[in-house]
């Protein structure tokens, strides 16, 4: 979908390799596994815990331009699920085609229903999403 | 630095990375994702052999 995911965390790419190799849940990986040893990125991005050296479970998502467009940031105990990460992903990769709209809450891929903001939409969101 | 924030541009990093399609260490540079037209999606996580 012309994304490349990184996963990033303070563990080195060696240790990285290990992993890989010995999950097996990992055996189809295809992503980049990428060393934060020094933790610096997880500080730009403001998911470094300074006492554990580890990041929080943070999703970015950054456009071609370099600009952040989705940040979400999960406690250390909660699994991320693909289905939601992919919704946002999706509307992300639409909006930047469709700069006049916006996804409603309810758009789940392209041909579902989006908004293009207008006067006449002013407090009429319950009609326009019935249309 | 300003805190980075949603519809902010992201300082461009460079970091090296375990590529396990071709059992390699390699690099993902911001910069070069930039040139060549492509969405990232960073994914952090605490450590390795925790659940993701």
């Amino acid at each position: 979908m012309g994304c490349d995911i990184v996963t990033v965390s303070t563990d080195t790419q060696f240790m990285h390799l290990a992993w890989q190799r010995e999950e097996k849940d990992l055996a189809d990986v295809r992503y980049s596994m990428a060393a934060d040893t020094t933790g610096a990125l997880a500080k730009t991005f403001g998911v470094y815990l300074d006492d554990a050296g580890l990041a929080l479970r943070g999703t970015f998502l950054i456009n071609p331009e370099g600009t952040l467009m989705h940040a979400e940031v999960d406690f250390l105990n909660m699994g991320r699920n693909i289905d939601e990460l992919m919704r946002k992903f999706k509307a992300n990769l639409y909006l930047a085609k469709k700069t006049d709209e916006g996804c409603p809450s309810k758009w789940k891929a392209e041909g579902d229903q989006t908004l293009a903001p207008s006067p006449e939409m002013v407090g009429r969101v319950h009609e326009a999403l019935r249309k | 630095m300003r805190e980075l924030q949603v519809g902010m541009s992201v300082p461009d990093f460079t970091l090296t990375t375990f590529e396990a399609e071709s059992c390699n260490f390699g690099e993902v540079s911001l910069a070069r994702q930039k040139e060549e037209g492509r969405w990232t999606c960073l994914f952090f996580y605490p450590a390795d052999f925790t659940f993701v």
